[in-house]
């Protein structure tokens, strides 16, 4: 039986906040016949000088039917069936007479991730528990990571000699609880939120700038919140179905991490050395190869595969403090690997990841993906919009770039992870 | 100038903070400048070094572009000078960004930019209003 869902792609590329709100509203509000049960809304950070996100959100709601659920925020890019972007905003509203919607927030995500995840579920939870429908999912969309204000040095990535860098762990601690400038903490959230309700197929996704990591924002209906989590939750009879693919492969380079500390976010010791000397050591790299200005374009480069919880957990090494590796999650100690990954094996993975969908016939998709890959791919992104375009023909799909995401299913369990590919597709089983 | 849809498609460009200066430019000719206030004052300093540079590469892309040339880079002290050639001619779009730029989302603009002059190019009675770029949905072919 097929039941009557419309979804619909909405879209702007003007610079005016107010005017891009309206836009990407309308476009999507014309293709619906009937008024969406929900509307997903990323934009770039762009509007933040051309009238502000306040003003944007204005102008999606000066079109948007009255009290629509809406969740998002801001990401360093998207795709949709119109082609690949790092500049503007896109929104995916669906109407389905089978489905109930319900959004969540929890906020202060970076001081308290565990509280925040139960506070959102807790608004779907309420929303959900009468509704008969019995498939449910969930996108979990976090505050991402903010780089870490240290006192004396600002906002930096890279902090290996002078006075502060003594105390780097610490001023990192600090930064994380006083300000949350650090570590989304992405992981403790989701892993709270699957904890909660274990029945639901969920996609994780992280807001961020233009991969700068100053500042990131996120939506939930008219407001424009930071260091929060928004769900947006829905029980459908759709048949839906989540599914994670990386394309990395593990290298003849490992190694063994003997101490961690901040919690379980720094890598201190590998193989009983100090962990960066170490480190260049492994990948023959000269003391000083690293600084500020060639980390984004150096070790992001070389992902590692950790453990937690038994599972595999492929990251990107994003902050380099004294001699400790900071990584985005919190990991158990361990071997580990260094892990390669190349444009074509990027594209590979998403090829097989919608290969795992072949059974379903999609009325729409959304899916979160990481922005290391956006920066590798550069201007062969579309080749990845070509290969969604022929799985999804007419129908619409929404792509946001994420600094930390994954998917949750109970048969699957939870995949977190850096530089993967997070795929949600609802339709009808064939 | 100030209506030409390819200094409008400039324009959009250069509004992006990493793009220090872009244009539409062949062998010793700047066929199309961006129509507001040109480009970043930094690159000022820079500009008669690169500006050298960038006809040496055109020379190449003259050479190679009947054959397939797509795109074609250079760095120059803490600039990258980016060439997003327009296919089986010997015009590009021209981009200056800062060296260690996040170049892979520029990247994606600078594509969509080429796509956007190419149907321009092709179509130009269509793109004749300027008001209707606004409104327009760039659509991958």
């Amino acid at each position: 039986m097929n039941l009557e869902v419309e979804a619909a792609l909405g879209m702007s590329r003007k610079w005016n906040a107010r005017e891009a709100g309206r836009e990407v509203a309308e476009t999507a509000i014309k293709n619906l016949t009937l008024p969406p049960d929900f509307f997903l809304l990323f934009s770039t950070i762009h509007y933040e000088k051309y009238g502000g996100f306040q003003e944007f959100l204005n102008g999606v709601w000066d079109i948007l039917p009255k009290k629509t659920p809406l969740i998002g925020g801001t990401v360093p890019g998207f795709i949709n069936n119109y082609g690949c972007f790092s500049r503007g905003t896109s929104a995916l509203a669906v109407s389905c007479p089978s489905m109930d919607v319900v959004v969540g927030v929890g906020r202060n995500t970076k001081r308290n991730p565990h509280r925040a995840a139960k506070r959102c579920t807790e608004m779907i939870q309420n929303g959900l528990k009468e509704s008969p429908y019995k498939n449910k999912f969930l996108l979990n969309f976090i505050s991402g990571p903010v780089m870490p204000s240290i006192p004396g040095l600002g906002q930096k990535k890279y902090i290996r000699s002078g006075f502060i860098s003594k105390f780097a762990i610490q001023a990192l601690n600090l930064s994380q609880v006083l300000v949350q400038k650090g570590l989304a903490r992405e992981d403790e959230v989701f892993e709270e939120t699957v904890k909660q309700l274990p029945d639901y197929q969920m996609i994780l996704g992280t807001s961020m700038d233009d991969y700068r990591g100053m500042k990131n924002y996120q939506f939930f209906n008219d407001e424009v919140l930071t260091n929060s989590v928004v769900n947006l939750g829905l029980a459908t009879d759709l048949n839906l179905d989540v599914h994670t693919t990386h394309g990395m492969k593990e290298t003849d380079q490992n190694f063994t991490i003997t101490k961690l500390g901040a919690g379980n976010h720094a890598i201190c010791k590998i193989d009983g050395k100090p962990a960066v000397p170490e480190l260049l050591r492994l990948l023959d790299w000269p003391e000083g190869f690293l600084n500020e200005e060639t980390m984004l374009h150096t070790i992001l480069y070389y992902p590692i595969s950790l453990k937690r919880n038994g599972r595999a957990v492929p990251v990107v090494m994003p902050l380099i403090m004294k001699d400790y590796i900071i990584v985005p999650c919190i990991i158990d100690d361990g071997k580990v690997s260094i892990l390669t990954v190349s444009g074509k094996d990027l594209i590979n993975a998403v090829k097989e990841n919608l290969q795992y969908f072949d059974r379903i016939q999609p009325e729409f998709g959304l899916f979160s993906t990481c922005v290391t890959i956006l920066q590798t791919l550069g201007h062969r992104t579309n080749i990845v919009q070509e290969e969604l375009c022929k799985y999804f023909k007419d129908k619409s799909f929404l792509l946001f770039y994420s600094a930390g995401e994954g998917t949750y299913s109970q048969t699957e369990d939870m995949t977190y992870a850096n530089m993967s590919f997070n795929t949600a597709v609802f339709g009808h089983r064939n | 100038m100030r209506d030409d849809p390819i200094a409008q498609v400039l324009d959009d460009l250069l509004k992006l903070d990493d793009i220090l200066a872009c244009m539409v430019a062949r062998r010793n000719m700047i066929s199309v400048m961006p129509s507001d206030e040109g480009f970043k004052p930094e690159v000022n300093q820079i500009w008669d070094n690169i500006h050298r540079a960038m006809d040496d590469v055109f020379g190449v892309i003259g050479a190679y572009s009947q054959i397939g040339l797509g795109e074609m880079e250079f760095r120059l002290q803490g600039y990258e000078v980016l060439f997003y050639v327009f296919p089986d001619t010997e015009n590009a779009l021209v981009a200056i960004v800062p060296a260690l730029a996040n170049k892979g989302l520029l990247e994606v603009e600078l594509e969509n930019a080429r796509r956007e002059i190419l149907k321009i190019m092709t179509n130009p009675n269509q793109t004749s209003d300027s008001k209707k770029k606004d409104d327009e949905v760039y659509v991958t072919a």
